[in-house]
């Protein structure tokens, strides 16, 4: 994913990268913004960024400090963990690429975790809102054993077609993030709770938010699922409960920040006309 | 692991109803409080077309039976749901638009914008010229006397044009009559998705252009009564007015009713004191 560096930009480039990242020492814990310098070298990205600030320890004062923590994993934009809000925009640091980001502005680059998940320190955030709701819209196909079940029915091409792009999702969490209707929700831990009471708690409140498009368009990838739409009613109750589709505020923001471009919208108004249909189903097939 | 399509016994009546209210909340904005604003300004810009076409419809809206019944059912209720509703809806998000500036992100936040100034609006500008309740006590007592409760129908141009003097109230209704206009465009356009009619990028975008033109039209035929109303001389309109009025009494089209009149003019012999 790494493209070779702009052969434009090559004129002015600098000696030094200045960064400004949004640092907090644990969950609850005040913000702070914190100044680095780096070496620059061709073809950077953020991650290569922030091996060099962690190396470092310091900041551009000089002041010895805790290297900066994030999370990264794939470094090839496929498994969303080391998303991040990168020059006011949410969005993967393995695949911003420094020269373009000197492009937008060559002082700073400034560097935030993501706003709509509890930070756990510094740049990590906790995503487990996000697969909750995965599992609030069942967001799987119902096949359990190693038995040969013979082969699977026949899809046509346009339904592959249709389906693919949402089968895409990496659940890095842009669309919430950019999402108005979406927000914070952070529970702490007290001191006397159990993991499993402490998550029980914390998914109750979870689920009276907004689900979110990427479960919305998940449900509708699973609904179109010749096995997976065994459960398209289970899915249309979770999809119509509290935190349910309806909350859709349409600002579109999911479908803009989506670094896989699904069609996050149309995924919203199938489910809207799927919900449609089943609300009036319920009232009238009694 | 526990199914979360059950409803926890812990829910709210909001959170237990939550697709229905915001459906409802989308359905009546549509109908019946979107096409009552369209009717209503319609009918408001056959003004241009001369006091005796305004006056007119407003006789003939005038001669539907238990009026006050079509009002408070079809137009106040569903208004005072959609406005009660929209305010919950707008306080569940928050606007990014300093973040993310683009054009869905602004109409989301404008929408919501908008909903406000239509809430403060027809709140103040059903009190202005309608007066909220037709009771005595509270005419005589409290609206009149702030200056509100102005129209009248049997004189609807002369008492509209009397109600719009000066600048500061023109001004209030061109601001609320095209926030109303982006509010039931903008509206009409989220409500396709929200429904699934339009589900597509390029079926969506067609469908905002048809909602843009389409509040371009409602918007114009607003802000047109508005100039009409300001341009017509109210004396000539009052005679023309009381002349319609007479010759409807000799038709028996309509019952005198003084209360739908404006005070000072050649009063009939009343032969019910019925409150509209």
């Amino acid at each position: 994913m790494i493209a070779p560096g702009n052969e434009a930009s090559a004129k002015r480039r600098p000696t030094k990268v200045n960064v400004r990242i949004l640092r907090q020492d644990g969950p609850g814990l005040p913000a702070y913004w914190e100044r680095h310098q780096v070496d620059y070298e061709p073809d950077m990205n953020v991650i290569s960024v922030l091996q060099k600030v962690a190396a470092q320890a310091k900041t551009s004062d000089g002041l010895k400090v805790a290297p900066v923590a994030w999370d990264c994993g794939c470094l090839e934009e496929v498994c969303g963990s080391c998303t991040m809000v990168i020059n006011g925009r949410v969005r993967q640091s393995c695949s911003a690429l420094v020269d373009r980001l000197l492009e937008d502005d060559a002082n700073e680059i400034e560097l935030r975790p993501m706003t709509k998940f509890p930070v756990i320190r510094d740049l990590c955030i906790d995503r487990s809102r996000l697969f909750r709701s995965l599992e609030r819209v069942k967001a799987w196909v119902p096949v359990d054993g190693y038995y040969d079940m013979g082969p699977g029915p026949r899809i046509s091409r346009e339904e592959q077609e249709q389906n693919y792009p949402l089968s895409q999702c990496m659940s890095c969490g842009c669309c919430l993030d950019a999402c108005p209707q979406f927000t914070k929700i952070e529970i702490q831990r007290q001191p006397a709770e159990t993991e499993a009471d402490y998550t029980t708690r914390k998914n109750a409140s979870f689920d009276d938010g907004f689900i979110g498009a990427h479960a919305i368009s998940q449900a509708m990838l699973f609904n179109a699922h010749p096995v997976g739409k065994i459960m398209a009613r289970e899915r249309l109750d979770a999809l119509t409960s509290a935190g349910g589709v309806q909350d859709c505020g349409n600002a579109q923001n999911c479908v803009a920040v989506c670094p896989k471009e699904i069609p996050l919208t149309t995924s919203i108004a199938r489910a809207g006309r799927a919900a449609t249909v089943y609300a009036i189903k319920k009232i009238f097939d009694r | 692991m526990s199914s979360p399509a059950d409803p926890a016994p812990s829910q709210t009546f909001l959170q237990k109803n939550d697709f229905l209210i915001r459906r409802l909340h989308s359905l009546s904005g549509l109908i019946p409080v979107g096409a009552y604003m369209c009717v209503h300004l319609i009918t408001n810009a056959s003004l241009v077309g001369g006091v005796s076409v305004f006056q007119n419809n407003v006789f003939s809206i005038h001669s539907l039976p238990l009026l006050p019944v079509i009002e408070w059912s079809f137009i106040f209720l569903p208004l005072i749901f959609h406005a009660v509703a929209g305010i919950w809806i707008a306080r569940s998000g928050k606007s990014n638009l300093q973040q993310y500036r683009w054009v869905g992100n602004r109409r989301y936040t404008w929408q919501r914008i908008t909903g406000y100034i239509a809430f403060l609006f027809i709140f103040t500008h059903v009190f202005h010229l309608h007066g909220w309740f037709h009771n005595e006590w509270w005419l005589k007592t409290i609206a009149e006397p702030m200056g509100m409760a102005k129209f009248r129908p049997y004189n609807a141009v002369s008492s509209l044009a009397s109600a719009m003097t000066g600048i500061a109230w023109p001004i209030f209704y061109a601001i609320g009559v095209l926030a109303c206009t982006f509010h039931l465009a903008n509206g009409i356009w989220t409500a396709g998705i929200t429904w699934g009619v339009w589900l597509t990028p390029k079926s969506q975008r067609r469908a905002s252009i048809a909602c843009a033109l389409f509040g371009l039209f409602i918007g114009s035929a607003g802000l047109s009564s508005l100039v009409a109303v300001k341009t017509t001389d109210a004396m000539e309109a009052a005679k023309i007015e009381n002349a319609m009025y007479d010759a409807r009494i000799h038709a028996h089209t309509i019952t005198p009713d003084d209360h739908k009149r404006s005070d000072g003019h050649a009063v009939e012999k009343p032969k019910s004191e019925l409150v509209k």
